[in-house]
């Protein structure tokens, strides 16, 4: 890839996840859904404070987790967003998802900087990118609450006819005691 | 034991008419007279035998704000300890989970063993200089008692508390309805989800001791999610509340209608298949009441929900504030198919995220906080529902109430509540 | 030199440990593992404990207080908070008795 296609994939997927991140803060969440392609996962893991020769590790599959999401799951949780009786959401929070530190691997290309790609990413992994960045969220609700969440994501994206979609993402936490009350966003 | 008290508590909960004091959930002396009196006297929930499945495993919690280390000593016996070391009082150990030898203290290098005993530490040879050092009385502080009922694992710091039989008495028959449908009895999946939310703890035990009545109003866009329409009216069916020693369980006899709002047909067929077993179990009347619509609070803040599965702790963190711990429980003997589908349906539901744990948390905040008012705080709260409702019924033991929509079971936790606020001596409160 | 008989091979198979007590002298361990017989000082070269206290991991013996490694062949610290080598014995199984050769000035040395 030329170095002038490697900073076009990268701004193109730059600009996917800034417009996703609108459709966060402005709760369209019907439109975030179109984001994710039928098989995506979608998967935030609770954060155990292990010590460090403990193999186990901070985070594991099988563990409890905050999302552990195929879209039918994703469709629920936005199903209740747009109930009338959602409590917890109405006055609306104000949301603000900041993403930063964008890094794109082509995984055709074999440019794999972390060499990190999981089994079952892709088939020929044609057409398909791993894409590493954080997530700054600031939620601000009522008077005086306030939330930040940060998050360390890594996806990937899938090229298809309708343009770039997600099919899987991790976004580990910054935080094993969650420090607030819930999480009412997608990270 | 501190049993001073500013305010006569036998006035803060009306039990007879059903009015409760607000200075409960926001005076900070009547926190600070909780923690000596409920927290550090009362039974409280530790772990789940499952979590220290082998010697040198252990997790770390909190009884009240107290630190306490809980281990699978070496003998196979389960040990509990405070999370701080007897030299300059630091924290022992970090980690929330893991297996290990022993714990060595970051500060001086105090060593303890899975007993809790201190076997060395750094430049030992100048303390066993030192005239009157007996590294023998120089362990963690052992918790006074620690028990287990079917996996579940408590533990109290009062050498006086009654045996754990006792504190539940009459409890177990109705806490068998989860822990004992199956021969393989149960455990937790791994890892414990957590957050904070910022209420006082017997707002949420109280919930779930026996508020029927929100699911229908305050979940209504949860069950729409999960369900595709809101949760059914539980006025009509057959229901109660019951409590034993402050111990209470509101529910339906419908078997399913808690497991429904998993959303995974495949729970459901499980619930269904194993009804003839577990009715051989247990009869036919707890039968019906493993998945069922229904809540649960253990005096004094260790909840879960039948059906749903989410177990949890209501950690107190001051009068306005707790830390929410949560683990999922399923029968050992589940199919693997069947303990994914639980583990996801309570990420789904009643998790940070859930669909129905949002909406109680954002409530549960706001009826503490409205009490920073000094004219709210002197405004008394209604908890007379179903007044009057008391029965019994031939299968069922305990203080038996007509219909789950009813504050019976919330009375009777507070009842208990300032019982043991009241209390100086064990032999004082009833059972 | 003193010749120390601990006891007939047999009675310490492969993985096990044993303190012996010597008398006007420290303790010492005498180990079984993959690689032979083995003997070092019983005492932790950090905080005093007995190494025969804690476990005996290949050809490792880790302390029970702060879990200091020790090579059981060298006597060599493998990793913090240990420093110091432990002192070591030559162990010979002579008529099938387990044998450790005793040199004191080698321990005042260590």
């Amino acid at each position: 890839m030329s170095a002038l296609e490697t900073l076009a994939l990268h701004h193109e997927i730059s600009g996917f996840l800034y417009r996703e991140a609108r459709l966060l803060d402005e709760e369209r969440y019907d439109d975030w859904l179109a984001l994710f392609t039928e098989d995506a996962h979608y998967w935030v893991p609770g954060v155990t404070n292990r010590q460090r020769r403990d193999p186990i590790g901070s985070i594991r599959p099988e563990q409890m987790a905050f999302f552990d999401d195929n879209l039918q799951d994703l469709s629920r949780r936005v199903a209740r967003y747009n109930a009338e009786t959602a409590w917890a959401e109405d006055p609306a929070t104000r949301h603000f998802h900041l993403v930063a530190n964008i890094e794109v691997e082509d995984i055709a290309a074999g440019d794999i900087a972390t060499g990190d790609i999981a089994a079952g990413d892709t088939d020929d992994g044609a057409g398909e990118y791993v894409v590493h960045s954080v997530l700054l969220n600031y939620r601000n609700r009522h008077r005086d609450e306030q939330d930040v969440l940060t998050a360390r994501r890594r996806d990937v994206l899938r090229r298809t006819g309708d343009g770039l979609r997600i099919v899987r993402r991790k976004a580990v936490l910054g935080q094993s005691l969650l420090l607030s009350k819930n999480i009412n966003t997608f990270l | 034991m501190n049993t001073a008290s500013a305010v006569d508590i036998s006035r803060l909960v009306d039990t007879e008419e059903g009015w409760v004091d607000r200075s409960i959930y926001w005076d900070p002396d009547l926190y600070a007279q909780e923690l000596e009196q409920i927290f550090a006297r009362c039974w409280l929930f530790l772990a789940h035998e499952s979590q220290l499945a082998k010697p040198g495993d252990y997790v770390t919690t909190t009884m009240g704000q107290d630190r306490v280390i809980v281990t699978r000593k070496r003998d196979g016996e389960i040990g509990a300890f405070l999370n701080s070391c007897p030299h300059r009082g630091n924290v022992v150990c970090h980690a929330e989970a893991g297996n290990t030898r022993g714990f060595v203290c970051n500060y001086h290098g105090w060593s303890f063993g899975l007993d809790g005993a201190l076997v060395g530490m750094h430049e030992q040879a100048a303390f066993d200089r030192s005239p009157g050092f007996d590294r023998t009385k120089l362990g963690l502080t052992p918790v006074a008692q620690v028990a287990t009922y079917k996996g579940l694992v408590f533990g109290t710091f009062d050498p006086g508390a009654p045996s754990l039989a006792e504190y539940f008495g009459d409890f177990t028959y109705y806490l068998d309805v989860l822990l004992d449908n199956d021969e393989g009895g149960t455990e937790f999946l791994p890892g414990c989800i957590s957050s904070v939310l910022n209420c006082n703890w017997k707002v949420a035990a109280e919930n779930f001791a026996g508020d029927a009545l929100h699911a229908g109003w305050t979940h209504d866009s949860g069950a729409r999610a999960m369900l595709g329409k809101g949760v059914a009216s539980v006025v009509d069916g057959e229901s109660y509340q019951a409590n034993v020693n402050g111990h209470c369980w509101e529910f339906n006899l419908d078997l399913l209608g808690n497991a429904a709002t998993l959303g995974d047909r495949a729970i459901l067929r499980y619930l269904r298949e194993r009804e003839p077993a577990m009715a051989e179990r247990l009869g036919p009347t707890r039968a019906r009441m493993v998945g069922s619509m229904a809540s649960v609070n253990v005096f004094p803040n260790f909840s879960f929900l039948p059906g749903q599965n989410t177990f949890r702790v209501w950690q107190p963190r001051g009068p306005q504030q707790i830390e929410l711990q949560t683990w999922v429980l399923v029968n050992r003997n589940a199919p693997q198919e069947i303990k994914d589908a639980y583990r996801k349906g309570v990420m789904m539901t009643f998790a940070p995220a859930g669909v129905f744990e949002m909406d109680d948390g954002e409530n549960w905040e706001y009826a503490t906080r409205a009490n920073d008012g000094v004219v709210t705080r002197r405004q008394r709260l209604y908890y007379g529902l179903g007044l009057g409702t008391a029965t019994t019924h031939p299968d069922l033991p305990g203080n038996l109430y007509r219909g789950q929509v009813n504050d019976a079971n919330q009375r009777a936790f507070l009842g208990r509540w300032a019982e043991l606020m009241q209390a100086d001596s064990w032999d004082r409160v009833t059972s | 030199m003193r010749r120390l008989e601990i006891c007939p091979a047999e009675d310490l198979p492969p993985g096990e440990m044993r303190r012996v007590e010597v008398p006007g002298g420290a303790p010492i361990a005498v180990y079984h593992t993959a690689s032979g017989f083995h003997a070092t000082a019983d005492t932790c070269s950090h905080a005093l404990a007995s190494l025969t206290d804690g476990d005996l991991e290949d050809e490792e013996v880790l302390c029970p207080v702060h879990w200091a490694r020790f090579d059981v062949r060298t006597g060599e610290p493998q990793c913090f908070p240990a420093t110091v080598a432990l002192a070591v014995y030559r162990v010979e199984v002579v008529g099938g008795v387990v044998t450790v050769l005793h040199n004191e000035e080698e321990e005042e040395v260590a």
